[in-house]
């Protein structure tokens, strides 16, 4: 087991540094000179070229970049450009209040999308079935930043019961930290159990059809021990990798949900920087998400054999 | 920001519980569409940053309503006969948010702090001789003089100390930096202090107890009467509009601006008070002289001469604003008749200048941007229909922001729908886009008699003489029509019932004229 965590750990750095050079290369081709942005439009070929001097840009790229790698090898992916903070210390603080969310977000998502997908393959055609499937497909249509604002509509602004912007962090004081959780986690909720619902149905309908469940009914067994007994553990599996998925799609960027709850995440800082040009920031950002991504891959990975030991044996 | 002061914690650690929870009958919450880049006055900043510091700074002179620049912790100012000498006399009432008196040595302390290349002031170039100006020498003869000597006459000297990009040259006490030199926060003498910020957040002012106004039976500019009105002030970042909105509804936000396609379904909310500000900005349709097409002068003013300004301003502005085709601003102290004559619509004649101009069926490449709340698009979409009605083809090409600023800054465009930022003195909103494009790409007229007139205006310092010089370049500007001025800049805010006499000035917010239940 240990050598297969290190057999990936090791497998991920060429993924990162690739994503690295990717991006650091790719936000370049964008126009846009974030000197100029800082100087606004009166901004003087001078004042732009000793900005440029100062933020390291009048320098080759490769030479940026091999400054940029060096520099990323000891831990410090430099400092942002329209604040000077550290870049590391300002991803993480930001990862943090995203990942508070996503995390509470995705696990009731799956607490809920799980069992409704296997109870509607169990009724396949029937009216919760139907029903099941017909939520999921709405759920599914409705893009996060209308169901956001309709969710603050009616519990901010309507029933007054939750608070409408604003976001206080749990050091501060936890109960007002989980009223400011409740609606972004449930935007996040009501928009990922519609994709779980489906591949949750989806996996199970297919284990469903296979003989050994035949053959567990004929031996007599319960529907609900033919369901969760021997249809769960097979079925969970394709479903524990799009979580999996979800999760790490979900902590690289819900810049829409935290832009309309006034959330300082990790998308909206990725956002900022990107229409701020400030390429630190940007690097930093999406090379810790593309870390976030390969950590998730693996625990996913690790954990699938406890769903299906075929795997483990292969 | 982790040494606070008893008061301002007590008032921190009150404010930070819940948002929407109105313990006190003096705190007010205020949205802002964006962080502040830092703390620190006239350095790594931009509009915003510049409207929640200057509530907390204040420099030794200041803009009043007009434009003018009136003195602000200077008692008086006095020049010399040769002009290059002013001496700035402080008022003696005048104490720093740690309680410390104001005093000469402060004056110097910040002026030298604010000509240290590390300390990436953005006017230092404005002062250290770059652009012709430089100061030479800064004494202080004694606790409540401040003696400042220039190489040159200048009429723009004062102007560029108020300048809010400058962030007012804010005097600060020397607790604003740690023992190892660092920047902390800013400690100054305005009408709030800065008590706390949590990036990405929201920051807190808190009233300044000791506060002294300046002379003033009202707000003016930035001078004038700055008497605080409220205990607490949360300045909370909300960039999403339609959740401002949500905010400013459900009476969690207090004072935010709004964009003006807003005030329609807002006016209707009784307990809402709505108001649009013009500023000193200036939307604009700039045309690239350097282009074949745009060379020709009969093309520019048969494009002039097409526009309706009222009704295209009117839908760009949703009705709130009228037009202005002068650099001078509306309420500026020279916007006299002269300044208030305009492009004349009249079709006939568009036609009649098109087609003696070069213009052959040719499609016009027109860039805009989308970027909220400017009306760059808006601008564009209604230039397009009206230059269509007379025969002229436009393509709009919309870019990102920092895409139109690099063609911008290159002169890479034919026309352009572009937004200036605000400059009180007439001299600098003319320099805006006056100016040789072999130097500066990005300038718009090229006319050495203008680039002459300007540097004549940043010289002379009597208001008769620097009025004929700007309504020269009006008339000028008229007959050339290097860009068409269309309008100035426009902000609209919304404020709860509870609060009253909420002023904003320039864009800006000036939270010292907000008062709980006024």
């Amino acid at each position: 087991m240990l050598r297969f965590v290190v057999r990936r750990l090791l497998a991920a750095a060429p993924t990162l540094f690739i994503s690295g050079a990717a991006v650091f290369f790719l936000i370049r081709l964008i126009p846009g000179d974030p000197a100029a942005l800082l100087l606004g439009d009166q901004a003087d070929a001078a004042s732009l070229a000793d900005l440029h001097r100062r933020l390291g840009l009048d320098q080759g790229l490769p030479t940026q970049f091999s400054l940029w790698f060096q520099r990323m090898l000891h831990g410090d992916l430099g400092q942002s450009i329209r604040t000077g903070e550290p870049v590391l210390s300002l991803v993480i603080d930001h990862f943090v209040v995203s990942a508070r969310i996503v995390f509470v977000a995705v696990a009731l998502a799956a607490a809920i999308a799980v069992p409704a997908g296997m109870l509607a393959a169990w009724r396949q055609n029937g009216k919760l079935d139907i029903g099941l499937v017909s939520a999921a497909t709405v759920l599914l249509s409705i893009p996060s930043f209308w169901l956001g604002l309709m969710l603050l509509y009616l519990f901010g602004l309507e029933l007054g019961w939750l608070p409408v912007i604003g976001y206080v962090d749990f050091s501060e004081d936890p109960v007002a930290a989980l009223t400011y959780m409740v609606l972004p986690v449930a935007t996040l909720v009501l928009h990922e159990t519609g994709i779980l619902i489906r591949m949750a149905r989806a996996s199970t309908l297919e284990v469903l059809r296979l003989d050994y469940i035949t053959y567990a009914r004929s031996k007599g067994l319960s529907e609900g021990a033919v369901l969760w007994r021997h249809a769960f553990r097979n079925a969970f599996g394709p479903t524990w990798t799009l979580i999996g998925l979800v999760l790490g799609n979900l902590l690289g960027g819900i810049a829409v949900v935290e832009t309309v709850f006034t959330i300082p995440g990790l998308g909206r800082l990725l956002v900022d920087s990107i229409f701020g040009r400030d390429y630190p920031v940007i690097q930093g950002c999406l090379l810790f998400v593309a870390f976030v991504y390969v950590l998730i891959n693996l625990v996913v990975d690790l954990l699938y054999p406890l769903f299906d030991p075929r795997v483990a044996e292969a | 920001m982790k040494h606070l002061h008893g008061a301002t914690l007590i008032a921190v650690l009150l404010t930070g519980a819940t948002a929407t929870a109105a313990f006190a009958a003096t705190r007010i919450v205020v949205a802002l569409p964006a962080d502040i880049r830092s703390s620190m006055p006239g350095t790594n900043r931009d509009d915003n940053t510049d409207s929640v510091i200057l509530n907390v700074v204040e420099g030794l002179v200041g803009y009043g309503e007009g434009g003018d620049v009136k003195p602000l912790l200077a008692r008086s100012v006095e020049t010399s006969a040769d002009g290059l000498t002013y001496t700035f006399r402080l008022r003696s009432d005048v104490r720093f948010h740690n309680g410390d008196k104001l005093s000469s040595a402060d004056v110097l302390w910040s002026w030298n702090r604010y000509m240290d290349p590390k300390t990436e002031w953005r006017c230092l170039a404005e002062f250290d001789g770059r652009n012709d100006l430089k100061v030479l020498k800064v004494e202080a003869p004694d606790a409540s003089t401040v003696v400042m000597r220039i190489n040159r006459r200048s009429a723009l000297f004062l102007d560029t100390l108020a300048r809010t990009d400058c962030g007012m040259t804010g005097i600060l006490s020397k607790a604003s930096v740690k023992a190892d030199g660092t920047w902390d926060r800013p400690i100054g003498t305005g009408p709030f202090e800065f008590s706390d910020w949590k990036r990405g957040r929201g920051i807190t002012l808190s009233r300044f107890a000791g506060y002294k106004s300046p002379e003033g039976s009202k707000p003016d500019g930035y001078v004038g009467l700055k008497t605080p009105g409220v205990d607490v002030v949360q300045l909370q970042v909300i960039p999403d509009p339609a959740t401002v909105k949500l905010g400013m509804a459900s009476k969690s936000v207090d004072i935010a601006q709004l964009l003006s396609s807003d005030v329609v379904e807002v006016k209707n909310d009784p307990a809402l008070v709505t108001s649009a500000e013009s500023d000193s900005s200036k939307h604009a349709l700039l045309f690239q002289t350097r282009d074949p097409l745009m060379a020709d002068a009969k093309f520019r003013r048969a494009v002039a001469a097409a526009l309706d300004y009222k009704q295209l301003v009117d839908v760009a502005s949703d009705g709130l604003s009228k037009p202005n085709n002068s650099a001078v601003f509306e309420r500026s102290v020279y916007a006299d008749a002269t300044q208030r004559k305009g492009f004349k619509t009249d079709l006939t004649q568009a036609k009649a200048l098109l087609k003696e101009s070069s213009y052959r069926g040719q499609t016009i490449k027109l860039i805009a941007n989308k970027r909220s709340p400017m009306p760059s698009f808006q601008v564009a979409l209604v230039t397009q229909a009206m230059l269509q009605a007379i025969g002229i083809k436009v393509e709009i090409e919309v870019l990102e922001w920092a895409t139109q600023l690099d063609r911008y800054n290159a002169g890479n465009y034919q026309m352009m729908s572009f937004s200036y930022s605000g400059r009180l003195d007439p001299a600098l909103s003319y320099e805006q886009f006056t100016g040789d494009k072999a130097r500066q790409a990005r300038k718009v007229w090229d006319n050495p008699e203008a680039i002459a007139l300007i540097e004549t205006a940043r010289t002379v310092s009597d208001k008769a003489e620097r009025q004929k010089i700007f309504d020269r370049l009006h008339e000028m500007a008229l007959a050339d029509v290097p860009l068409i001025n269309l309008y100035n800049g426009l902000t609209v805010w919304s404020r709860g019932k509870r609060v009253g006499g909420f002023s904003p000035w320039e864009g800006k917010l000036r939270l010292w004229t907000a008062r709980v239940g006024a």
